[in-house]
């Protein structure tokens, strides 16, 4: 009992400081769409990304989809730490979930559509990845 | 309300974090600095147009970068329409990723020496998709160029030292992207192609 306790606990904290990161990086990426900004970039994918209608959804720029669902990760987990309700797991399952679904959705999106790839939008999409796997291992540690 | 531990583990994580990305912010938001036409235009770089401009240009740039070629019409439009008000110097910035740069930097400057330069820049830029060994020969046989000379000088030390001078230079100027272009000084930031020739023909507008 004291091991299972203990595993969602630092499962928690790997998800928490995940959507730290993940968060900065939204910050960052979203301020360079927002002042029409160049992002700095490792490969030079970035400002095709950037530039590409694709990286709109409804006129919303994609990384701000990014910005909301790891705050809300961030928070969830920060609020895990003084309650132990599954209510909060499974909220994280939802959105990282979705989180999952649409960073796959957009590296399509990216290598097929846009023919280019960002740096940050993959960490971002690693980053969501991780986060999913990690919250579906806490979910069936929960279950068991 | 007592906290738990675990809670405070977490408040601590986002005092780091915010410590971190506030000290990031204050770094990488330092008022941009203008650098001097020394540093930009050392003896020996390639340029055109009339030395004393009151407004200069140079470009740092790779000649197998597709952003590069992209900006070259632009560039020779403006060096040719404002030959007399516009000074323009080009630096090598040959990226690791591209494997024909550091060539074409050297074919272009061996070019130099023998006082064809801008020829050779057209000849790599037109043929930027394929730049190989049997390309760069075509070109010295195209522009007349005497191929013992220009194998030497390829492999010279002076042309060699210029690139890396150039490199180095552009390092320290905290350059991550070809093309970079420095209008009087400071670093343009262009989201694209025809925000080049407003910048510089705003530069020329402008009274002294």
């Amino acid at each position: 009992m004291k091991d299972k306790s203990n595993s969602l606990l630092k499962l928690n904290r790997i998800i928490f400081v995940l959507a730290i990161i993940g968060l900065i990086i939204a910050v960052y990426v979203l301020q360079g769409f927002l002042r029409q900004a160049p992002i700095v970039c490792i490969n030079t994918g970035c400002e095709q990304v950037r530039k590409s209608a694709s990286s709109y959804i409804f006129g919303i720029p994609v990384p701000a989809f990014g910005l909301v669902g790891y705050s809300l990760i961030t928070i969830l987990a920060f609020l895990r730490t003084f309650s132990t309700g599954k209510s909060l797991l499974y909220a994280i399952l939802g959105i990282a979930s979705f989180g999952f679904l649409f960073v796959g959705w957009f590296t399509y999106t990216e290598i097929f559509v846009i023919n280019a790839t960002c740096t940050w939008c993959a960490i971002s999409a690693v980053i969501m990845t991780v986060i999913f796997i990690l919250s579906v291992k806490s979910y069936m540690l929960l279950k068991k | 309300m007592r906290l738990t531990n675990e809670t405070k583990i977490f408040i601590g994580i986002i005092v780091v974090t915010l410590i971190i990305v506030g000290l990031g912010v204050f770094l990488f938001s330092r008022p941009e600095q203008i650098l001097s036409k020394e540093d930009l235009l050392p003896a020996g770089t390639i340029t055109k147009g009339l030395v004393s401009s009151k407004v200069y240009l140079v470009e740092f740039s790779d000649f197998q970068c597709p952003a590069c070629k992209s900006f070259k019409p632009i560039v020779d439009e403006i060096t040719s329409t404002y030959k007399d008000k516009l000074y323009f110097g080009y630096r090598h910035f040959p990226l690791t990723q591209h494997p024909f740069a550091q060539k074409s930097a050297e074919a272009a400057e061996a070019a130099n020496e023998q006082g064809k330069f801008w020829q050779m820049y057209d000849y790599l830029f037109a043929k930027q998709d394929d730049l190989s060994d049997a390309v760069i020969d075509g070109g010295v046989k195209e522009l007349g160029l005497d191929t013992a000379k220009f194998q030497a000088d390829m492999k010279s030390d002076k042309v060699k030292n210029k690139i890396e001078k150039d490199l180095a230079d552009g390092n320290k100027f905290g350059i991550s992207a070809t093309p970079t272009f420095f209008l009087n000084g400071k670093k343009l930031n262009l989201d694209q192609l025809s925000d080049l020739k407003t910048a510089v023909e705003k530069a020329i507008q402008q009274p002294l």
